[in-house]
């Protein structure tokens, strides 16, 4: 029973983990542009398939893979904000309104990706699996990356927000868009900035993703889904709370099993979400608004 | 032919649920993106219902109305808290939790098998089996469901719908309780959608969870808001063209998934065109023809102080209209309101001035129950109301405005005074549906009682423009007269006169006056000092939370310690 615990503790904190980066990479760009940027689902698409393709079709290195897809993601977010987002901005469209066209994005592009490379899974080939038992918990060796990579980005992206200049800029932005612009902060750089960024670790989580699961024009939405689970249980605005959140969402759903009977796993990150909803709205590190 | 005999049935089963979205999407500024969760739990409920309890037809289809609005009840108490992005994000929740068990708890939904054999129903003696057969009676469902909504959608209950998703807080301050109408939109859009489950499981005979997904709730958000949120005839329009239309394609090209990706292409590029260059839909809210209201109407008799309404019986009675004690109220370590007690005499003008940040508004805010007092009470007419809700103060006959106006924006100047009057039968269900006759009455006399305030404050010319396209000395009379049509005794003005020119604020200023010779009482909150000697009979000087000084508006005007408090004195 303990090393059942100790087992599924470690499986939640390696999928907690991975959560955490998408929490990440969605919640810097929903604190700083206040965009419900639905289609980051589209962006980890679009990106994984780029490297899916050049990966497994033109025989380009797996490192070489990753690196195609944060830049592929890279510009792919940055060409969203600039050709959908701002335009909608400059009209002032209501926050519900670019929530919608997020989604007709993301509708669009899923049925694009469809019809353009097919419905059926492709799997991301190259990596090398096998077993890695540490006392009495064991995992493979793409959990062990999915720990490695993700936290590796993670404080990367932490360092850089609060030790350089622009990572001051952006969180001056996502603190007060108005006081960030008095002193002498351009919030529309700081938004290109951000659906960079963002969207480039999307790309690479949903790499990472795709070391184990097979990728299909559909892969992005799940994941998406996940980010907003760790970034609303952490808190809006909190880039530790969406850590917090991932690593809590990935440890309920894999003890959750414990405790719940079993048709509630597959939903039990829903469960979840809908409790912080009701009972937390703030999140568990979001600063209370009156 | 039977092909395109469903093409139309399916085409009424999306119309009666885009109507249903449409009511709590378009009309209480609610989005939801669990409708098809709804739509779901209905199917399963009346599949199971007639499968295995054997119950008959149109007992099926009650089954599934009644658990979809009581669903709806139930999700309805968490999402009362929350707005925007949370609602969004509840509601998507929730569309998970049931899609996902749909899918895993097989004891009961038989997972992604699904549920067949679903009895074919029997009518008039007749089982109905094709396409052709039940075409009449998905008409007719589709035929009720948008007759209910637009019943509610265009009754004085609609109105406060409207109200309620332009401006949350306004509809509070004209005496609406927002909660109960929130969870009277989710009932009946549950219920509705409900209908459409019914006919649609047994019309399928077969049910499994993947015509309940995401997607689904997506596609019918998309629907209506292409379609033009408000108006149920863009969501008609919204079912045919998206939903007939690509039909046409299977046609051209035989893979089903191909056909559905084309149509999901479209669908989305239009949804992304659409916000940036017609948000208001195919058929807009304000489509022409529908922006007729009080205009070319004859004004109704306008003269003396018998065009202003009054909540309940006038009270004469001797004393202060209205009397605080105590108020204590602070935010982290600032006294917005320190041990405050004021009293407003009956008929009277009184000010409240003061420097910026003494707290003049936050004590609109605790005597009108927005803000919750941490001591001290509050008295109307001798009956204590510190603890009431806002919309409840303003029923019992004190009403306040706001610096900001805060006017229903797309909605008409007419419109805005309209869903401020008290007690209208139409805003109930029960008369809506069971007492047309009074309900057309009472909204006859009170479209004259609205045009009265309008013709009081001087627009009863603007009364079918809508709010947001008047100028801002305009939308400060209409928010007058909104406030005049609460009905309330006790006026608390916020700023009346700031933000609009010289000839706007001496308009502002003789209708302040004529308010308090009609017998209303009033209290103003007011930088500007002229407007304040101009107007009031008597004035409370606050600083930092307390009231410092109080008597004639000359007299403190002329006191030096309040002028440097006032204007602010260098230190030395």
């Amino acid at each position: 029973m303990l090393a059942l615990a100790a087992q599924l503790a470690t499986n939640g904190l390696i999928s907690g983990s991975l959560y955490a980066l998408l929490g990440v990479s969605w919640g810097l760009i929903f604190a700083t542009t206040k965009i419900f940027h639905f289609a980051h689902a589209l962006t980890l698409t679009v990106a994984v398939y780029a490297a899916v393709l050049a990966v497994g079709q033109w025989g380009l290195g797996l490192p070489a893979g990753f690196f195609l897809a944060a830049l592929v993601g890279c510009l792919f977010g940055v060409a969203t904000e600039r050709v959908v987002y701002r335009p909608l901005r400059r009209v002032n469209a209501t926050s519900l309104n670019i929530f919608l066209a997020s989604l007709g994005l993301l509708i669009a592009g899923e049925s694009a990706v469809l019809i353009v490379f097919g419905p059926q899974a492709r799997d991301l080939p190259g990596f090398p699996i096998s077993g890695i038992a540490l006392g009495p918990v064991a995992f493979t060796t793409v959990e062990g990356l999915w720990l490695v990579g993700s936290w590796a980005l993670l404080l990367l992206l932490i360092a850089w927000l609060w030790w350089t200049r622009y990572g001051r800029a952006i969180r001056a932005v996502a603190s007060n868009r108005e006081l960030a612009q008095c002193v002498g902060i351009d919030p529309e750089h700081v938004s290109l900035l951000v659906f960079g960024i963002g969207s480039a670790l999307v790309g690479l989580g949903g790499m990472l993703l795709a070391l184990r699961d097979t990728v299909s024009p559909t892969i992005g939405v799940q994941p998406v889904l996940t980010a907003f689970i760790a970034v609303f249980l952490g808190g809006i605005g909190s880039i530790p709370g969406a850590v917090l959140g991932g690593l809590v969402l990935g440890l309920a759903e894999n003890m959750g099993g414990l405790l719940l009977p079993g048709h509630w796993q597959g939903v039990i990150a829903f469960v979840v979400l809908f409790s912080v909803l009701v009972f937390r709205p703030s999140g568990l590190l979001g600063v209370r608004t009156r | 032919m039977d092909f395109w005999l469903h093409v139309v049935n399916m085409i009424g089963l999306f119309i009666m649920l885009g109507v249903s979205l449409n009511l709590l999407l378009g009309y209480g500024g609610l989005v939801s993106m669990a409708q098809a969760a709804f739509f779901g739990v209905g199917a399963y409920a009346a599949a199971l219902s007639a499968r295995d309890l054997g119950l008959p037809f149109p007992l099926t289809l009650v089954v599934a109305i009644v658990v979809t609005t009581l669903l709806a009840g139930v999700v309805t108490f968490p999402a009362l808290r929350v707005r925007g992005e949370y609602l969004i994000l509840l509601t998507l929740a929730f569309q998970m939790v049931i899609y996902g068990l749909m899918l895993s708890w097989v004891d009961l939904t038989a997972g992604r098998t699904g549920i067949s054999g679903i009895p074919r129903p029997r009518l008039f003696g007749k089982t109905l089996v094709t396409p052709a057969e039940f075409l009449p009676l998905i008409a007719a469902g589709a035929l009720v469901t948008f007759a209910i909504a637009y019943r509610i959608g265009e009754s004085p209950l609609g109105r406060v719908l409207k109200a309620m998703r332009d401006d949350e807080t306004a509809t509070l301050a004209i005496g609406k309780s927002v909660l109960r109408y929130k969870v009277l939109v989710f009932c009946v859009s549950g219920g509705l959608a409900g209908v459409a489950a019914g006919l649609f499981a047994h019309y399928q005979a077969f049910i499994n969870p993947f015509s309940f997904n995401l997607d689904r709730s997506i596609f019918l958000v998309a629907l209506v808001v292409l379609g033009g949120t408000g108006n149920l005839l863009g969501t008609v329009a919204g079912a045919i063209l998206f939903v007939g239309l690509p039909e046409v394609l299977r046609f051209l090209q035989a893979r089903q998934d191909i056909v559905d990706a084309i149509r999901n292409l479209v669908f989305g590029l239009l949804l992304v065109l659409f916000m940036r260059f017609r948000p208001e839909g195919l058929v807009p809210e304000h489509a022409r023809g529908r922006r007729r209201q009080g205009v070319g109407q004859p004004a109704p008799a306008l003269s003396g102080p018998g065009i202003l309404p009054s909540a309940g019986p006038a009270h004469d009675g001797a004393g202060p209209a209205l009397v605080a004690q105590g108020l204590r109220k602070s935010f982290g370590g600032i006294k917005a309101a320190d041990e405050l007690s004021l009293a407003l005499p009956r008929g009277k003008v009184t000010a409240l001035v003061g420097p910026n940040g003494a707290g003049k508004t936050t004590v609109f805010n605790l005597l009108t129950g927005f803000l919750a007092a941490e001591a001290g009470t509050v008295a109307l007419q001798g009956e204590d109301i510190t603890r009431l809700a806002p919309w409840r103060t303003v029923r019992l006959g004190l009403a306040r405005s706001f610096q900001d106006v805060r006017l229903f924006e797309r909605m008409t100047v007419l419109d805005n005074v309209l869903v401020a009057l008290p007690q209208q039968p139409g805003e109930r269900l029960g008369p809506l549906f069971f007492a047309p006759r009074r309900t057309a009455e009472a909204e006859r006399r009170n479209r004259d009682q609205a045009l009265g305030s309008l013709a009081f404050v001087g627009l009863v010319d603007r009364a079918g423009e809508i709010a947001s396209s008047l100028a801002f000395g305009e939308q400060k009379l209409v928010a007058l007269a909104r406030l005049i049509a609460t009905g309330a005794d006790v006026l608390l003005l916020d700023e009346p006169s700031s933000g609009v020119d010289l000839q706007w604020v001496r308009r502002i200023l003789d209708l302040i006056r004529q308010l308090a010779a009609a017998g209303k009482t009033v209290c103003i909150v007011e930088h500007n000092l002229e407007v304040v000697t101009a107007v009031a009979d008597h004035a409370y000087f606050m600083e930092a939370g307390r009231i410092i000084a109080e008597g004639r508006p000359e007299e403190l005007m002329a006191d030096p310690r309040l002028a440097d408090i006032y204007f602010g004195k260098a230190r030395r």
